[in-house]
């Protein structure tokens, strides 16, 4: 379980993440929403023990990630913002040097599960922006983690393109999931709870079926604001 | 550590850049010397020796620019660090994947010791200790350039960073302070000057205070690396 108590994260003097509290169950899709610059990424981060909190506990399996960072990423597999890769290496020597490092060996499976099959002796840099991100979306895989964070898995991709990353996060029902979007329709189709982030502050947590109209307004306001 | 180095070092082993530079680097040592072996008139490796802090100037901040500005840039350090794996085995790793193809350039002026072997006796000792000494000084160069490697996201600035940085260190060392600073400044600054502590070396002579200076400076600038990949945020 993902636990989250009155964490806020502080940059100099811009206040990122704002005193937010929330709890991830095992199993649960959570869809993480919010404009630019709203704290998503902090938070994911946050999470990850990649940033230290300012202030506030952050828990994973009873674990803190900056105490414990190691074991923690262990349990988590991630999907950074804008997928940065290793462009001059070939698909299957990067997710085999991934898997190395997480010390598993199910790179072909998992390579397999994404569709990556057919370009795997390709360069990184030679492949469609689709397909770096199943590049990413593998890696985060392997190991087969029980808790996944996807930093907008389907920021800058094609509608299709954007479709089949949904279906692939469908298919990993069972683990934690937390993503980020700006699409509020994305989260509908694949999230059972919606988180709305603004300012770095949380501004509606709940099922994503819980006054969808008002949810839609108020996501809306904070796009145009 | 051993994916991670493994991964680094494949870097430069499938990359012209690695090859571009290691085979400059062996190509300019092997001139610098040999161009002026015969008008010296002695046989000995020791000029070659103290050429080389002049071209590890150069080609050690060239070839180490890159290893973090460039993964900062492009942000794939956020892989490296949202791995199971440690900022200190992130920071060893491409330290040593470094260290192992500064050796090779290294290795590739053997040579030279080899024809000296037909023209006259060599003190093989000398020769090896000499090596080792450089050896010491590449891994100090390296810890300096990883750490300003480490201090921006541009290779550029990270490169003029730390050639500038050893080449200031380098000057202490020479006749040039002692004649220009105070005796008892100079006295005090040439401790740091990786020169004065190559000199044993090329001498033939291991001085456990200099093993100390090249160890713990190599260190102390790894350490920062590290302390700086802590930072983040």
């Amino acid at each position: 379980m993902i636990s989250l108590s009155s964490v806020s994260k502080k940059f100099k003097q811009k206040i990122a993440v704002d005193n937010i509290t929330f709890k991830a169950k095992a199993g649960e899709i959570i869809g993480f929403l919010g404009p630019n610059g709203a704290g998503k990424t902090t938070t994911m981060r946050l999470i990850l023990g990649y940033l230290a909190p300012s202030k506030g506990k952050i828990s994973i399996d009873d674990l803190n990630p900056i105490d414990n960072r190691i074991d923690v990423l262990r349990k988590i597999g991630y999907l950074p913002e804008n997928n940065p890769l290793y462009q001059e290496m070939k698909v299957s020597e990067y997710l085999q040097f991934i898997a190395a490092v997480k010390n598993v060996d199910n790179f072909a499976e998992t390579a397999s599960q994404v569709g990556l099959n057919e370009v795997l002796h390709s360069k990184i840099e030679e492949l469609s922006r689709g397909y770096k991100q199943r590049v990413g979306l593998a890696a985060a895989l392997l190991g087969k983690p029980s808790i996944l964070i996807l930093d907008e898995p389907t920021s800058g991709l094609d509608p299709l393109e954007q479709e089949k990353i949904r279906n692939l996060i469908k298919k990993m029902a069972g683990k934690t999931i937390i993503f980020s979007t700006h699409i509020l329709s994305e989260v509908e189709d694949v999230a059972n709870r919606l988180i709305i982030i603004d300012k770095g502050k949380i501004v509606f947590d709940g099922k994503k079926t819980k006054g969808k109209g008002s949810v839609e307004k108020l996501f809306k306001k904070l796009v145009k604001s | 550590m051993k994916n991670l180095y493994k991964k680094e070092l494949n870097y430069y082993l499938n990359n012209p850049i690695g090859y571009i530079i290691v085979v400059l680097f062996a190509v300019f040592a092997n001139f610098l010397f040999v161009k002026d072996i015969f008008i010296v008139g002695s046989a000995s490796l020791r000029p070659f020796f103290s050429i080389l802090p002049w071209l590890f100037l150069v080609f050690i901040p060239a070839l180490s620019m890159r290893t973090l500005s460039e993964e900062k840039r492009v942000n794939s350090i956020e892989i490296l660090l949202t791995l199971p794996v440690s900022e200190t085995q992130v920071v060893l790793a491409k330290f040593l994947a470094l260290l192992t193809i500064v050796s090779f350039g290294l290795v590739l002026t053997i040579g030279l010791s080899l024809s000296l072997s037909f023209i006259t006796k060599v003190h093989l000792l000398e020769i090896i200790i000499g090596y080792l000494g450089s050896f010491f000084l590449a891994a100090f160069c390296l810890s300096l350039s990883m750490f300003f490697s480490a201090q921006t996201k541009n290779q550029v600035a990270a490169f003029l960073l730390s050639a500038l940085t050893f080449f200031f260190l380098l000057v202490l060392g020479t006749d040039f302070t002692a004649n220009v600073l105070p005796r008892s400044i100079h006295d005090f600054l040439i401790y740091f000057s990786p020169f004065n502590h190559l000199d044993s070396f090329i001498k033939g002579v291991i001085d456990f205070r200099s093993v100390f200076y090249f160890v713990s400076f190599s260190l102390m600038f790894l350490f920062l690396t590290v302390v700086d990949l802590e930072k983040r945020g």
